[in-house]
């Protein structure tokens, strides 16, 4: 899902730095509250930071469609940090990226609001209804995961008809989601596994990591 | 001895790069390219438009240390980072 500088129309990438700035402001917000109630806030933040950055990153060969992509890593930071600092997170995560020739500068709004947001807070909103029915935690992280990887490339084929097909988003939108799927598909499966592995990891050693209803979470028990 | 954590890191570091190793040997034979799909979708989206190309404002470390090594760093280096506050955030305590 990352789109290099010069993809995208310059109007186009104001758009997707407006709509991801409130959200960053919202999650510098909440990452402030959270470091000064909690000094084990900083560093949960700085690993999942290093996770998201490398997960999102490392190409992973699916040798059935002989190509490779990445998994994103921000719904299972979403259900450890909180969503909105999520997104802060990603969008670090997204700028170092730039220099790993992944993504890019002029195009960080809208790499931040695929990866960032939709892919952060789809997977949160499944993991949320999913625990208030008393689901499983392992299967409501792991379907987080799933759906969070799916969407966030949903999103960013959007990103790219806009700018490129005004006159045919719809169909290009469309093309441009096949065109990821069939690689995408099974690394979803992949996020589903360590999601739901992580989370369930974390909830049976500190489960009031999960517990933190000012972070974004509910309770893991 | 190893611990128990550092010989779950250990077994997770050779699962991990075992299914990166066998994903490109299976690609490679296959006489597939193996290309990133977001760099396909970018460029089959830019030949969409007109004077539309994929450029970079900033210097790749991959550019210069080539792909392989830059990406063995930033996994390092990240690697490092994850596990050295997951234990202190996990581990369990001889105590408890």
């Amino acid at each position: 899902m990352h789109i290099s500088d010069g993809i995208l129309a310059p109007e186009w990438c104001l758009v997707w730095f407006a709509i991801a700035i409130p959200f960053i402001a919202v999650g510098v917000w909440q990452i402030k509250r959270g470091t000064k109630e909690n000094a084990s806030y900083l560093p949960l933040l700085a690993m999942m930071g290093a996770a998201v950055f490398v997960i999102a990153v490392w190409h992973i060969p699916v040798p059935v469609t002989g190509s490779c992509s990445h998994p994103i890593g921000t719904p299972m930071s979403a259900i450890i940090v909180g969503p909105f600092p999520t997104v802060v997170l990603g969008t670090i995560a997204l700028f170092f990226h730039a220099f790993f020739g992944h993504g890019g500068l002029t195009t960080l709004g809208a790499n931040t609001v695929s990866m960032g947001i939709v892919g952060t807070f789809s997977g949160y909103l499944i993991y949320v209804p999913l625990r208030k029915v008393n689901s499983p935690l392992w299967l409501a992280a792991g379907m987080a995961g799933f759906a969070g990887d799916i969407l966030c490339y949903l999103a960013a084929a959007l990103e790219l008809a806009l700018s490129l097909n005004p006159g045919s988003v719809l169909s290009h939108w469309a093309i441009y989601s096949v065109g990821y799927m069939p690689t995408q598909l099974p690394l979803a499966v992949a996020e589903f596994v360590f999601t739901a592995g992580v989370v369930q990891y974390i909830a049976d050693r500190r489960p009031d990591i999960l517990a933190k209803k000012l972070w974004g979470g509910v309770p893991s028990a | 001895m190893l611990d128990q954590f550092t010989k779950m890191a250990l077994v997770l570091m050779v699962v991990i790069t075992a299914i990166f190793l066998i994903g490109a040997y299976l690609g490679y034979i296959g006489g597939h390219g193996m290309e990133g799909t977001d760099a396909m979708v970018e460029e089959h989206a830019a030949s969409t438009a007109a004077n539309v190309e994929a450029t970079s404002l900033v210097p790749a470390i991959t550019d210069l240390v080539g792909e392989p090594l830059g990406f063995t760093i930033a996994g390092i280096v990240a690697g490092f980072i994850v596990g050295y506050l997951w234990t202190g955030l996990f581990r369990r305590r001889e105590d408890a």
